[in-house]
């Protein structure tokens, strides 16, 4: 046998060599692409998660219709001023009634204040005559944390294509203080209002106010 | 001061709502409606202190009696039960800051709550600024200098406060303080002085000037100088003033520079728009914190981009630019270090006659995938940093010297092999030696390393189109990126789809070695093009490390090369000696990251026949600015083929160095070759994520930014319009 026609097994360093480049730069990548807040103007973080009845409410299912998202703790005395003088309860029958979608969210962690079963949730819904399409169990705060809700209350509303519109307070009274209540400028029926004539949102974004969200 | 109850849970509330109804002489219906304040306020107090649920609240005078007409600190105080906390004025994510509503007699009046500064109060993911232990709020009382002396002052305040554990309790209690006037101040009791002693600690120290906020891709950045701040501090935490600048809860990053502190923050639902002040709290090694209220001024970005886009950037309907973009694929085939790789790899079609017309399509659909996966993963990468907030364009691979020296070392290696002085094996074969070699797979890897080789060139040359692309939505960007990857590909597709195409390629014979030589000639072109690069970025000491490497490489596979053909032993030795060349290449090769830092002069300037350019820095560009001094702006990259070409041909023209002298017009010029966050951040004010930029600021107006191709006519024209524009 001639060596010429010998079959030389040699290395061939330079694919691997590109392949770990190639790697390396990849995890790089990954390691800086951090989860981005929501932006109002932006479609709206998906959700999929099982209402008190086990009925699954999926972001995507809701396309075409207006869906308010309010997160809640009954024991936070921000949510107490809104439900107590009954605000909160007539703002979710006229929303609801124009045929929008309204989830409250609760993301309380088990053993924080406002973590309920969904019997509980039911309950409160029963007790304080709310009347919202449905009610979230979001034990897990992955919602939450999607959607960066900070406050109880906190308030998202996304328009018919899926697109964040509105985040932030109910209104512009930031008290705990239901004395407040007449007077204040709700920005949930506002932005509802705008949304309804085709209008730009007066106040798009506002800042949250109540208890933190006890994820 | 009198103390009216220590204490006030439930009973005690009640009581003193009855003695308060009773005290104003109220008949028995006001009282029942004061019931429902009772109700919502549960632990509403009188007394001075005050004791409720989760605070003991206390009003202190620093002075008693006081002297009319001298105004008078008063403390309040709120000592918080272990674990509980309340809030500084801007919350942060959730809370609510202490108010006081005052009922004071005519004449007497009290200025605002001041805020010590707050402490960072986690909560889960959330964050709060706020107290622990202690809050001590000063405010100000001004007292007439006509109050007549001797006639005490009652003072009463009612204070709202929220504190929260885990939980949030609304609090309130009314506070009340009668002080006493004289024409001498009283001394203030030892615990009292105490307290206002311990609140002005808590005091910011004073203003800091010149800081300046700035939007940089994906976040802000605080700058402030470090002037004034004294020692260095092991911690560094800013406060906003409003609510929606920044994310509480995320980590600020910060650094000291020789004359400045630079803090990376998140920005806020409301970034663009809130108040950009704040205060700065700085921990010193002693553990002493300091703290300074922060006036920053917004600089340029925020207000910049629409403008700049008109101009420069015509909006591009989609089709027009996946057309242009599948354009500039195609050209790129004919870059010299693609064109090589491509030319040996037609040619090996035309010499597999035994191929079928399906194995071929195979070959080219295969070769495409290869260059579309490898573009898609690239395109993947740079968004994901940029989503992470990282400052980068497309050329950014050529920012970090280790790339630049690995690729160099790629078209050394490539260069040997067409000029057979090494043989590569298998699928590189397939590539560089005329061979279809591997099948599918060999195709699909010979696409993915046309894309690798190609990157270096498309930088140069299309840097700030992709760029743009890069800051369009995701699947905007995908698609544009993905269609040049099809132009890429496109002609050895069509070559390997077209059966008819491939008979008209010219028999194969000597000739096909003799180009396949010469074509080795581009590769080491390339490759001394990147060692130029490389110099610049790393100064003679990166050069001679990646001198060494090559070296070291080519004895490898020179050695690899000479024992191919002897005994196994041999081989061993040949074949150990190429990995050892080639693992000391690559080590010499990253140790280039920590060569010398790039050399801002260096670059493209050279002897220069037009104006002399100064480095540029935000802080020359401000000052000639204020000095109302035109300005000229050329950011630049010695990788950059554009933007040396457009130096040459316009910049360094006589006519324009010219208008530059008569307008006594600064020039600064912006070294992007290396990386650098302030000219990142200078780029990103403009909505780009590459060079070139040429902005110019004609004296007191507004930027203007000029075309990415400049002739001397286009600069002439920009500076002369300005000119004639109305002040």
């Amino acid at each position: 046998m001639t060596h010429t026609d010998q079959p030389v097994r040699q290395p061939r360093p330079l694919v691997p060599v590109m392949l770990a480049l190639l790697g390396a730069l990849m995890t790089w990548g990954l390691a800086w692409g951090a989860a981005q807040a929501p932006q109002v103007g932006q479609p709206a973080p998906p959700f999929a998660i099982a209402d008190t009845a086990g009925k699954t409410w999926n972001l995507a299912d809701l396309k075409g219709k207006t869906v308010i998202l309010e997160w809640t703790n009954d024991g936070c005395p921000y949510v107490r001023k809104h439900y107590g003088g009954g605000n909160m309860q007539a703002l979710q029958r006229e929303a609801t009634a124009a045929g929008k979608v309204w989830l409250t969210v609760i993301s309380s962690a088990p053993g924080n204040q406002g973590h309920v079963t969904a019997a509980a949730a039911d309950q409160l819904t029963a007790e304080r005559k709310a009347a919202p399409s449905a009610v979230l169990l979001d034990p897990t705060g992955t919602m939450g944390r999607a959607y960066g809700a900070k406050t109880t209350p906190h308030l998202f509303v996304i328009d018919p294509a899926g697109t964040l519109v509105y985040m932030g307070a109910i209104d512009d009274r930031p008290s705990s203080d239901p004395a407040d209540l007449p007077g204040a400028r709700n920005y949930v029926r506002a932005a509802l209002a705008d949304l309804a004539a085709g209008r730009p949102l007066a106040d798009a974004v506002t800042r949250p106010y109540g208890c933190s969200v006890k994820y | 001061m009198h103390l009216f109850r220590p204490r006030a849970p439930g009973g005690a509330v009640l009581c003193s709502v009855l003695r308060d109804a009773l005290r104003s002489g109220c008949s028995l219906a006001a009282w029942a409606m004061a019931w429902p304040a009772l109700l919502l306020a549960p632990l509403l107090a009188w007394g001075n202190p005050v004791s409720t649920e989760n605070v003991t609240a206390h009003l202190l005078a620093e002075h008693n009696p006081t002297v009319p007409g001298q105004p008078l600190e008063l403390l309040l105080s709120l000592t918080i039960r272990p674990g509980w906390h309340t809030y500084w004025r801007n919350p942060g994510d959730s809370g609510e800051a202490p108010r006081i509503d005052w009922t004071l007699p005519p004449g007497v009046s009290a200025g605002a709550l001041q805020f010590p500064a707050p402490a960072l109060i986690r909560v889960g993911p959330l964050a709060n600024f706020g107290y622990s232990g202690r809050a001590l709020h000063p405010v100000r009382l001004s007292i007439p200098a006509d109050w007549p002396l001797g006639e005490p002052i009652p003072v009463r305040a009612q204070a709202h406060w929220l504190v929260c554990e885990e939980h949030c309790v609304p609090e309130s209690a009314v506070l009340e303080l009668t002080l006493n006037t004289a024409a001498a101040a009283g001394p203030s009791d030892p615990q009292a002085q105490e307290a206002f002693a311990q609140a002005r600690a808590g005091l910011p120290v004073g203003t800091l000037a010149g800081a300046t906020l700035t939007p940089t891709p994906g976040g802000l950045r605080l700058s402030l100088p470090r002037a004034g701040l004294g020692e260095a501090p092991t911690a560094v935490r800013f406060f906003p003033w409003s609510w929606g600048l920044i994310e509480p809860a995320a980590d600020q990053p910060w650094r000291l520079a020789a004359d400045r502190l630079e803090l990376d923050l998140t920005p806020g639902e409301t970034a663009g728009t809130a108040d950009p002040g704040g205060l700065l709290t700085l921990t010193g090694a002693d553990g002493a914190v300091r703290s300074f209220e922060v006036d920053a001024t917004r600089v340029l970005p925020a207000q910049t981009p629409p403008r700049i886009t008109a101009p420069s950037a015509p909006a591009l309907g989609l089709p027009l630019a996946l057309g242009l973009a599948f354009l500039g694929g195609l050209i790129l085939n004919l870059m010299p270090c693609v064109f090589p790789v491509l030319a040996i790899k037609a040619l090996s079609l035309a010499g597999q006659g035994g191929l079928s017309a399906r194995q071929r399509g195979a070959h080219g659909l295969a070769y495409t995938a290869g260059v579309l996966v490898f573009f898609a993963a690239l395109t993947a990468v740079l968004l994901a940093v940029r989503a992470g907030g990282t400052a980068i364009g497309w050329g950014f691979q050529l920012q970090y010297p280790p790339f630049v020296a690995i690729m160099a070392y790629v078209f050394l290696v490539l260069g040997l092999s067409l000029a057979g002085a090494v043989t590569l094996g298998g699928r590189l074969m397939g590539l560089a030696g005329g061979q279809v070699g591997g099948g599918s797979a060999g195709a699909f890897g010979t696409g993915a390393l046309a894309a690798l080789v190609a990157a270096p060139c498309t930088a140069p040359f299309m840097g700030a189109a992709l760029g743009y692309a890069l800051t369009l939505a995701w699947p905007l960007a995908l698609a544009i990126l993905l269609a040049l990857g099809l132009g890429l590909a496109a002609p050895f597709l069509a070559l390997s789809l077209t059966p008819g195409l491939a008979r008209r390629l010219p028999r194969p014979g000597a000739w096909m070695e003799h180009l396949k030589q010469l074509l080795a000639f581009p590769m080491f072109a390339t490759a001394a093009w990147l060692l130029w690069v490389l110099s610049v970025q790393t100064g003679p000491a990166g050069l001679a490390l990646v001198l060494a490497g090559m070296l070291a490489a080519s004895f490898g596979l020179w050695a690899r090369e000479r024992t191919a053909m002897a005994g196994r032993s041999w081989r061993r030795v040949g074949e150990g000696a190429a990995l050892a060349g080639l693992a000391a290449a690559l080590w010499l090769g990253f140790a280039t990251a920590g060569s010398p830092t790039p050399q801002q002069s260096a670059a493209p300037a050279a002897p220069q026949a037009g104006l002399a350019a100064q480095p540029y820095t935000p802080a020359r560009l401000t000052q000639a600015r204020t000095q109302g001094r035109p300005v000229f702006v050329n950011m630049t990259a010695a990788w950059c083929i554009t933007c040396l070409v457009n130096e040459r041909v316009a910049l360094r023209a006589t006519s324009v160095a010219a208008a530059f002298r008569a307008a006594d017009l600064l020039y600064l010029k912006g070294d992007w070759t290396g990386r650098d966050p302030q000219i990142g951040d200078y780029l990103a004010g403009f909505g780009r994520t590459g060079v070139p930029l040429y902005v110019y600021y004609p004296a007191g107006g507004e930027p203007r930014v000029l075309p990415q191709i400049l002739t001397p006519a286009s600069v002439l024209a920009a500076l002369g319009s300005a000119v004639g524009a109305p002040r």
